[in-house]
């Protein structure tokens, strides 16, 4: 059986020094106070992001420059993937089906603004990604579907074909994908704790702590929304919680659901676990608005000290792996989220 | 061997020479500002901060802005110069940010335009892929019905109708080709998804579309869709190629301008930051900071000059009384052959002013470590062709500094394998040539000839460990110089590389040695043990009485407990006495890694000879070469590595607290 060291010194090694690589924070400051998307592309010269400068002054289009920033990140997991020892390559694949189901995802929502919604659905089609990622699911036919039962038989043979069948007469009754997309989100976490039973213990314990933060990042996330934008009913929201989370149990969620102040709720387990972000609490929130962006900074500094404790600590183990597609996830997220900002001003500004 | 010496400069001027002083600051660029709010108690109480004419945050939001486009053509602009100094313009907010607006609005509608055209390539692509899928020619038009995605049709419009028809089009994945006209009707064919039909269905019914069979006449017409929309693609992409020059080619058409922009608005935000470290009063400004000591005599000039004579300067050595207590910069004074070392140094951190920069010390320390684990006259040889390949290369990159000076750490390395190589006689892995000191190869082999005085490998181990007490003993003197420059009476005994703490250590080399000598079978009588390691032990226990006496005002809740504060003495003197025997201990073997990575490369050279004679012909070359490739890569880095580790922790850690400040003063090449 191979030992720890043998499994990650090379992976550790490599993902050391790409973690080097890694965006600092100052970079992003830059990249804020950038003037324009160009400018701020420009700033990216230099990055292992170069290319998306490349293609948006060929283009003009950022999304299609983001498509390719997806694509880059797939071909990552693949990358990595190949340096995996067998017992952890499951796991890989787990996340990897992220972007499969991300994808899938998008090509219903275009389908469903189609024939649902009754709303031109080409501009969405040009930004969707039509290889294959880790199941052969013809997008193309989903995106040109007459029905839902075209789509469930086209994607019969993939994990997806079950959930689409089960729920496309709910989407077609409440005129929502909420349910489908739910469920498609608890497949995909299912399938990442599955993927851990393979690993050894300590990997494994590592695994569901960071899976699990993630899951109460979602859960959080979902809890806010629903209760905030759609006031479902408390069954409803549990329903749509995933199993799995960290730090948040029933009994919290429960509490979170009902609580005027959400973020006396946070306080709890905050104080408890992370008393280093207890400052963070005592912010003033007026807003619902607000109250999100607090909880989501508090949930984001939670992930960091996660993945911060882990890269200092022992190195031969999966955390490494699981720490590097998440701070590369941020980093990714991030360089969206500033460029699309850069995208809106402009427009915003013409407008 | 210390740093530049540092002097403290406060001036009162008259307020009407304000900018001309100003001017001649930023001009001279040796002042490091402190802010008025270091002042203890003797601050004017009508002193107030000086206001730009113009903000400050919009100078800086207009240069990033003009910065930012020029580094969007691709032009990094350079540090202004004293002319631009002297012609500097007063900044014109609303004209800059206009003509920024004029162009960032010109590139945006160029972008807009590639948007849309992008949009098009994108939608042609769509059909084209449904098309090459099955490979359809114009004249199949009832190959539609097979097609899953595609719907096509011919269909005759009146020819007024055409662009309206195009136009209504734009928004589909879909192509329309012309077949031919028929009186005031055109005939077409259009290709467009199926999804789109109903859409689709009320364009064609707007435009007065009839559906028609393929004309006879036109049946012949064999044109391939396929091509088409190739054609029309190629087209989309040489106008897509053509707007995206032209985006590039607009900032570099008004690059020259946008230069000049930058200088003054960059001269202009600097002038204004010199001056938000002015106080003024009504008819005065105030202004204080550090500088070399050299530069004393220059600046008064300066401001002098600039202000007419009306002005009063005072100047404060570092620690005197007048002096405003704020940290001395720290500027490095080395000659520019040091600088590879200096940043080593300044890597691990900058030195307290006043205390020793080790950086003269660490070149040779350094080298000599490097040189003992990777002897090699050709290896070195590699490695210092390798540094000055990277030195010229990077020679005017200024953005790559740092690498460049790795390089030149490369080739003083380089030099350093050489140098040892020809000691030990090793080239490439061979003994071409009698060796200057030992025969490393010899020993490790065991065919030495045992006419040197180093002869086998404990006497390759032993070299580093007197090394190692060498390089430490340095360290404890230099910890002495920074205390006694620094008048730490105290610390100079008590401190673990105190007085008392070398003590100690002087006595275990005497008592290792004399045990050495007996063969392990002697030990020094119990009364030099005592005075050599017993007496200074106990010596070291004043230190937590002297510091709880002396601090006794921080203890004063204590005091009532006497016992408990003995017994606290008592552990923190046996910590302390454990720390150091053991400190020193493995401070002085941890030299031994010099010896094992010299030993570790004789060995891989040896495994690759080895390799090679199993072998013969170009076989037998190719494992040399790259036996000697991974040798040169593998402890190159492990070489420097550990030299590194040595320098940082075995010796830096005796003296230097690297917790200085450096001298970064506001001048025209400050950093942005």
């Amino acid at each position: 059986m191979a030992g720890p060291l043998s499994k990650y010194s090379f992976i550790n090694a490599k993902l050391r020094a790409r973690i080097s690589k890694i965006l600092p924070d100052e970079k992003f400051n830059q990249l804020e106070q950038a003037q324009s998307l160009d400018e701020a592309l420009a700033l990216l010269r230099e990055t292992p992001f170069a290319g998306l400068e490349e293609f948006y002054s060929t283009t003009g289009d950022l999304k299609q420059a983001e498509l390719e920033l997806v694509r880059n990140e797939i071909e990552l997991y693949r990358n990595i993937r190949q340096h995996l020892h067998h017992n952890s390559v499951e796991l890989l694949d787990a996340l990897l089906s992220r972007f499969e189901i991300d994808n899938l995802k998008n090509a219903i929502r275009i389908y469903f603004d189609r024939k649902i919604r009754n709303r031109s659905a080409d501009l969405g089609a040009h930004y969707i990604l039509y290889d294959r990622i880790i199941h052969d699911i013809p997008i193309d036919i989903i995106l040109n579907a007459d029905n839902f039962d075209e789509i469930a038989g086209v994607c019969e043979g993939t994990p997806y074909g079950q959930i689409i069948k089960k729920y496309y007469h709910t989407v077609e009754s409440e005129e929502s994908l909420f349910r489908m997309e739910t469920a498609f989100d608890h497949l995909y976490y299912a399938n990442l704790l599955a993927s851990f039973d393979k690993l050894d213990r300590k990997d494994r314990t590592i695994a569901l702590r960071l899976a699990g933060v993630e899951i109460d990042l979602q859960n959080i996330d979902w809890i806010i929304r629903l209760k905030n934008f759609y006031a479902l009913p408390l069954e409803a929201v549990l329903a749509a919680i995933v199993p799995g989370g960290f730090n948040l149990n029933k009994t919290v969620i429960d509490e979170l659901y009902g609580a005027q102040n959400v973020k006396s709720v946070l306080g709890g387990f905050v104080k408890n676990k992370y008393p280093g972000l207890s400052a963070m609490l005592s912010s003033q929130t007026s807003d619902s608005t607000s109250r999100l962006l607090l909880i989501r900074r508090i949930l984001e500094e939670i992930m960091k000290q996660e993945v911060h404790r882990i890269l200092a600590g022992y190195p031969f183990t999966i955390g490494i792996v699981l720490s590097y597609f998440i701070l590369k996830k941020n980093e990714l997220a991030r360089i969206r989220t500033v460029l699309n900002a850069k995208q809106y001003a402009r427009k915003t500004i013409k407008d | 061997m210390f740093t530049t010496r540092m002097i403290q400069l406060f001036a009162v001027v008259l307020g009407k020479d304000c900018e001309q002083v100003t001017e001649a600051l930023l001009g001279e660029g040796v002042m490091q500002f402190v802010g008025m709010s270091e002042f203890e108690g003797e601050k004017p109480e009508n002193l107030s901060t000086v206001k730009p004419k113009v903000p400050l945050t919009e100078i800086s939001e207009l240069r990033k802005r003009t910065e930012g486009l020029l580094h969007s053509g691709g032009i990094i602009p350079s540090a202004p110069e004293e002319t631009h100094l002297n012609d500097r313009a007063p900044v014109a907010v609303e004209k800059e940010r206009s003509y920024l607006d004029k162009i960032a609005s010109e590139r945006d509608s160029i972008r807009e335009r590639q948007r849309g055209i992008q949009q098009e390539i994108l939608k042609l692509e769509d059909i084209k892929r449904q098309v090459d899928l099955y490979g359809t020619g114009i004249s199949d038009a009832a190959l539609s019905t097979r097609h899953s995605f595609i719907s096509m049709q011919i269909g005759k419009l009146p020819a007024l109708n055409v662009k309206q028809f195009e136009d209504a089009l734009r928004a589909f994945p879909s192509l329309s080709v012309a077949l031919g006209r028929e009186n005031d009707m055109s005939h077409r064919l259009l290709i467009a998804m199926k999804r789109d039909n109903a859409q689709i269905n009320t364009i064609l019914a707007n435009v007065g579309w009839t559906k028609i069979e393929l004309p006879g006449e036109l049946r012949s017409v064999k044109k391939d869709v396929s091509r088409e929309i190739s054609a029309k693609l190629e087209n989309l992409a040489a106008e897509q190629k053509k707007l995206e020059s032209q985006a590039n080619d607009m900032v570099k058409k008004e690059a020259e301008h946008l230069r000049e922009v930058w200088l003054n608005l960059r001269v202009n935000e600097l002038f204004y930051k010199v001056q938000t470290n002015f106080e003024s009063s009504s008819r005065t400004v105030i202004f204080t900071g550090w500088l070399p000591s050299s530069k004393k005599k220059c600046l008064t000039e300066k401001i002098k000059k600039a202000s007419r004579g009306r002005c009063y300067l005072e100047w404060n050595e570092p620690g005197s009384k007048d002096a405003i207590r704020d940290e001395v910069p720290v500027q490095f004074n080395n000659p520019k052959i040091l600088a590879p070392f200096q940043m080593l140094v300044s890597n691990f951190g900058v030195p307290r002013y006043g205390d020793i920069d080790p950086t003269p010390f660490v070149m040779p320390l350094y080298l000599s470590m490097f040189g003992l684990m990777f002897a090699d006259l050709g290896q070195g040889l590699i490695l210092a062709i390798l540094g000055i390949i990277g030195a010229c290369l990077l020679k005017k990159d200024d953005k790559k500094k740092g690498l460049y000076q790795l390089s030149w750490l490369i080739i003083w390395c380089g030099a350093s394998s050489m140098v040892f190589g020809a000691l030990v006689g090793s080239f490439f892995g061979t003994g071409l040539f009698r060796p200057l000191w030992f025969d490393f190869h010899g020993i490790i082999s065991g065919h030495s000839a045992r006419s040197s005085m180093i002869s086998d490998v404990y006497d390759i181990l032993s070299i580093t460990i007197y090394f190692g007490i060498f390089v430490i003993a340095i360290g404890l003197i230099f910890n002495w110089i920074n205390l006694i420059r620094g008048g730490k009476w105290a610390e100079l005994f008590f401190d673990k590389g105190g007085i008392f703490g070398a003590w100690i250590y002087a006595g275990g080399i005497y008592i290792t040695s004399y045990m050495v000598s007996h063969n392990y079978k002697g030990f020094p009588a119990g009364t030099t043990v005592f005075l050599l390691v017993g007496l200074p032990s106990l010596l070291l226990f004043i230190k937590e009485p002297y510091h709880y006496f002396t601090h006794a005002g921080a203890h004063a809740d204590k005091k009532s407990n006497l016992f408990l504060a003995f017994m606290n003495m008592l552990m923190e003197w046996i910590v302390e006495l454990l720390e150091i025997f053991s400190g020193y201990l493995s401070n002085t073997l941890s030299f031994m890694r010099v010896a094992g990575l010299g030993i570790a490369h004789v060995c891989l050279m040896i495994s690759v000879f080895t390799l090679a004679n199993m072998t013969s012909g170009i076989g037998s070359v190719l494992i040399l070469i790259l036996g000697n490739i991974l040798v040169i890569g593998l402890e190159g880095l492990s070489a420097g590595v550990q030299a590194l580790r040595l320098s940082y922790y075995e010796f830096f850690t005796k003296f230097f607290h690297g917790t200085g400040k450096l001298y970064t003063p506001i001048s025209l090449n400050s950093k942005i």
